[in-house]
């Protein structure tokens, strides 16, 4: 060995456990970080996630937590790579290297380490998403949609994080070197990591904090809409989270340093807890990591059985086969040709109801919004006496299309809502002012008991002489038809509701080719007073990022949920429910995949770090004379903490927000049915997910006891 | 050889600046082996560190082979410490993953200044230290007392003008803390180094040819050896008990 870079190429072959675990952690960061946003910035993904939408929104909250996940996995890796370098660097400098000449060399070593390992991440992350996604392909759905494109522009997205990770290496190292005491760079690798005194309340009052934390940062947006009239900005409903986050750090801070049994098991559990307290900072931030990302994972993982079990849920419990509606002036088939097509597929019809409805204006308030740049937008409120437009019935047609046998008094009129008497929020509310628009004929009327019925939730039913005092007159644009009929053995019919869901839309005419936000009562008001209505116009549309119906797009899931015109056919809502939402349910399925695999990779890496720097402990403790048993049951005690007490803290916060949105959401509150088989099958995920962790958890524990020659 | 003229270095203990040594003065001539001893707190150690150019010192000056330390800037302070000074510290600092014989290159390597030379000097004193046998093997395969005669000839490599010993004994059983004194007599007898020694021991300071008390960051006494080992160990135990009131075990 002649030079001091044969030296150091010597040493490097000699640590090069150091250099794998560094280089690992760093390219599982950029493997992962790249996997997620070439999924994330995929026109595939992203032409099933609205702009400015909450999906999108969703995505991105847990892209963000990934991305602070993954840079706080990457420092710590590089911290316990600076801290093994710790010893040769001093001996080094002790014995007159220059500062240069080591950071000169150190340098080096971060360069190659960084830019192979992220290169390698970056280069092999795309092709990781496009084999997962191949995989849901083949296993769980495929549909025309799933065809997966990448935008190059997730690059940028790697590249950057790529350089987060280097810069943070280099910055590390170069704090690591200036440091003037040489001793202190001796000594590193031997320091504990004292933390500041815990006080006794901080577990309790982490806590109230995180429950604290979680109700404020949901309910404070709603106030602010509902009270203050004012849509804050995203900052600033998200400083209403923050005391969750703190309250999270207080628990876990608690936990390691302290632990829970204080009193009881002060002594029993003395070695594990002061262990665990002497590398209090970097354990408890890779727990809140640990804690953070599974909260990710779950809300990811929730999303694909919540969507599917309250839909399915839907499906079951809906009263009819088959329901559609349609503007009168258009050629939809009515009973004669419905009858003559099921005939043409052997099915047999067993009731058939056609009712008519009609379009009219109705009062209410709207919201005159004013942007306030960073300050947010803020919006009063107006009455007007025609606000928008919704369908009504009379009361006869409701009768007959339910079932049921309602009696609106004359001038009253009564809103529909859910089967549940819930989904008040999409419902239009009360109203007390129509207006028939071919006419100009108008009712006030006084608002009635609301209905329940979800195939027409939203409509609303008027006495059958009030509804033919109104509607008398009314041009067939401003009229439509409602159908419902049964069939039987609706499961054998699926070729049949394709077949007559095709015709409705091939038969459907150019001017009826819109989404569900499109009213055409507020179409004319606009026309009236501005000449024109912003959703006719394609390029509005296209820059508001809003749906534009498409026809030729009817199998895609943006069409099945938007078009305003969609019937709802039981056997062909569950047959494509599916293929329809494959790439919205998969994406959900890969981010807590994502999620899944950095928690458990962390959680791995630290109980072996745990391992490495603690041999020296239980070498000590077996000369004092400890059992296997209880050098066991010590080990078990920290890798079990380091997995149970984040998973468990990330699972119940989740389950917390979640039951939290599910009892809020739609008034009045509490769970409906659907929602409830949603958490059902939520439970059996977290059930499914919590094993894996237990499996992951039992083979780190064995590895840890092998490492420190731990037998029992 | 080494001049320190009234050394001040003091700490920040919290907000409050607390003075370790407080205006030490000393010299050490050529081929001089020089311990210096002191109850804990007293300085030694960091007057060691000021001296190994490990920590800067906040006033005096040390004078090493002419040159004053204070003067000279971090690369230079570096030149010094592989050329001009030795060093053997209390765990050895040997790297696990090279070899005796490489161990005992390191400051040339590190200087860039590995030849035919150095190798057979390397050789030389691995059988002048009784390594010979093991100087292919690894740190964690030989015994404290050779890892610690691997350190002594490490810091002999270079020839340096002073030896700096950090309780080299410290970790070692009576044995090999023998083995280990030994060294450093040879290294004073065979190769004219000069030795400077911080150490709890009294039998190892015995030893030496002058012993430094240090007591609160102050030099409370230097003894000289009469001749006799034995003589002056009693010597200086009488003095360290005076030094610390008549406590014999404020040292030892």
């Amino acid at each position: 060995m002649q030079s001091f870079n044969q030296l150091t190429a010597h040493l490097r072959r000699q640590g090069r456990k150091n250099y794998l675990l560094l280089m690992g952690c760093c390219f599982f960061s950029v493997l992962l970080i790249t996997a997620y946003v070439s999924m994330m910035r995929s026109p595939t993904v992203l032409s099933v996630l609205p702009e400015g939408g909450d999906s999108r929104k969703q995505v991105m909250m847990v892209f963000v937590l990934a991305v602070v996940g993954c840079a706080v996995f990457t420092t710590y890796a590089s911290g316990l790579f600076l801290r093994s370098k710790s010893r040769e660097t001093g001996i080094f400098l002790a014995l007159g290297a220059s500062r240069a000449q080591v950071r000169r060399q150190l340098y080096r070593d971060l360069g190659i380490v960084s830019v192979a390992s992220c290169a390698a991440g970056a280069l092999l992350g795309t092709p990781l998403a496009w084999v997962i996604w191949q995989i849901f392909r083949l296993v769980v759905v495929d549909s025309e949609e799933m065809v997966l494109s990448f935008d190059p522009q997730a690059y940028l997205y790697a590249l950057a994080f790529s350089v987060f990770v280097t810069v943070a290496l280099f910055l590390m190292a170069a704090q690591f070197i200036r440091r003037t005491n040489i001793i202190d760079i001796v000594n590193e690798a031997r320091k504990s990591e004292p933390i500041r005194e815990v006080k006794p309340w901080y577990g309790r009052v982490g806590i109230l904090l995180l429950v604290a934390g979680g109700v404020l940062g949901y309910m404070m947006p709603s106030f602010f809409v509902r009270q203050l009239h004012w849509y804050a900005p995203g900052a600033v409903t998200a400083i209403f989270y923050l005391p969750a986050m703190v309250g999270l750090y207080m628990v876990l801070l608690h936990t390691v340093v302290n632990g829970w049994g204080r009193g009881r098991n002060r002594y029993k559990h003395i070695i594990s807890t002061s262990q665990m307290r002497f590398q209090g900072r970097q354990t408890v931030r890779n727990m809140l990591v640990i804690t953070v990302l599974v909260a990710g994972a779950y809300f990811a993982s929730f999303y694909a059985p919540m969507l599917s079990t309250s839909s399915s849920y839907q499906f079951d419990t809906r009263p009819v086969d088959y329901a559609y509606h349609f503007r009168s002036d258009q050629d939809i088939p009515l009973e004669d040709e419905v009858r003559q097509l099921a005939a043409d597929y052997g099915v047999i019809i067993t009731t058939f109801t056609h009712q008519p409805s009609a379009i009219l204006g109705t009062d209410g308030t709207i919201s005159i919004e004013q942007d306030n740049g960073a300050l947010g937008t803020t919006y009063t409120e107006a009455y007007r006496e025609i606000a928008g437009g919704a369908s009504f019935l009379p009361e006869s047609a409701y009768n007959a299309l339910t079932g049921q046998g309602i009696d609106i008094p004359a001038g009253s009129c009564a809103n529909v809502l859910d089967d549940e008497g819930g989904s008040s929020y999409l419902s239009g509310g009360d109203v007390t002012h129509l207006t028939n628009m071919s006419t100009g004929a108008t009712l006030d009327v006084t608002p009635a008991e609301p209905l329940c019925c979800t195939l027409l939730l939203g409509y609303y039913v008027l006495d059958d002489a009030d509804y033919a005092a109104i509607a008398a007159d009314l041009t067939p644009d401003w009229r439509e038809e409602v159908v419902f009929f049964n069939v039987e053995d609706v499961e054998a019919t699926y070729p049949f509701a394709k077949a007559l869901f095709n015709e409705i839309v091939d038969r459907s005419e150019p001017e009826v080719e819109v989404a569900d936000y499109w009213d055409p009562v507020q179409r004319e008001l606009a026309i009236a007073e501005t000449g024109r209505y912003d959703y006719d116009d394609p390029a509005y549309l296209a820059e508001a990022d809003l749906y534009q119906a498409d026809y030729g797009q009817r199998d895609s899931s943006d069409f099945r949920n938007y078009w305003k015109y969609m019937p709802q056919f039981r056997v062909l809502d569950e047959n494509d429910f599916l293929t329809t939402m494959a790439v919205f349910l998969m994406l959900f399925i890969f981010i807590a995949l994502i999620c899944f695999a950095a928690v458990l990779v962390i959680a791995y890496t630290r109980c072996l770090t745990i391992a490495a720097g603690n041999v020296q402990v239980y070498d000590d403790l077996r000369h004092l004379g400890a059992s296997p048993w209880y050098l066991y049951c010590t080990v078990r005690r920290q890798v079990s903490r380091v997995f149970v007490t984040p998973v468990t803290v990330g699972t119940a916060a989740m389950w917390g927000l979640y039951l939290l949105i599910m009892y809020f959401n739609g008034e009045p509150y509490g769970y409906t049915g659907g929602e409830l088989a949603g958490m059902g099958s939520c439970l059996l995920v977290t059930a499914g997910c919590s094993a894996l962790i237990y499996v992951v958890y039992r083979l780190t524990l064995r590895q840890v006891l092998s490492l420190l020659h731990i037998h029992r | 050889m080494l001049y320190v003229e009234n050394l001040h270095k003091s700490y920040l203990v919290g907000k409050e600046p607390v003075e370790v040594l407080k205006g030490v003065s000393f010299q050490l001539a050529q081929g001089e082996f020089v311990a210096v001893m002191g109850p804990s707190g007293s300085g030694k150690t960091t007057l060691l560190n000021c001296i190994s150019c490990y920590i800067p010192f906040d006033r005096g000056q040390i004078t090493l082979g002419g040159q004053k330390l204070s003067d000279l800037d971090e690369a230079a302070l570096a030149k010094v410490r592989n050329q001009k000074l030795g060093f053997v510290f209390q765990d050895f600092m040997l790297l696990d993953g090279l070899t005796v014989r490489d161990n005992i290159l390191l400051p040339r390597i590190l200087s860039g200044a590995v030849d035919a030379q150095a190798e057979s000097y390397a050789d030389d004193l691995c059988r002048t230290f009784g390594i010979d046998h093991i100087r292919n093997k690894y740190p964690a395969e030989i015994s404290g007392g050779e890892k610690q005669r691997t350190a002594v000839a490490r810091a002999l490599i270079n020839h340096p003008l002073v030896i700096l010993a950090d309780e080299p004994t410290g970790n070692l059983d009576s044995k090999s803390s023998r083995a280990v004194i030994d060294s450093f007599q040879r290294a004073q007898r065979e190769l004219g180094a000069t030795i400077f020694m911080v150490t709890h021991d009294s039998f190892a300071a015995s030893f030496c040819d002058r012993v430094v008390l240090l007591q609160d960051g102050v030099v409370y006494d230097t003894l000289t050896n009469p001749g006799s080992r034995s003589a002056f160990q009693d010597q200086l135990l009488a003095a360290i008990k005076s030094m610390s009131g008549g406590d014999d075990h404020a040292i030892l």
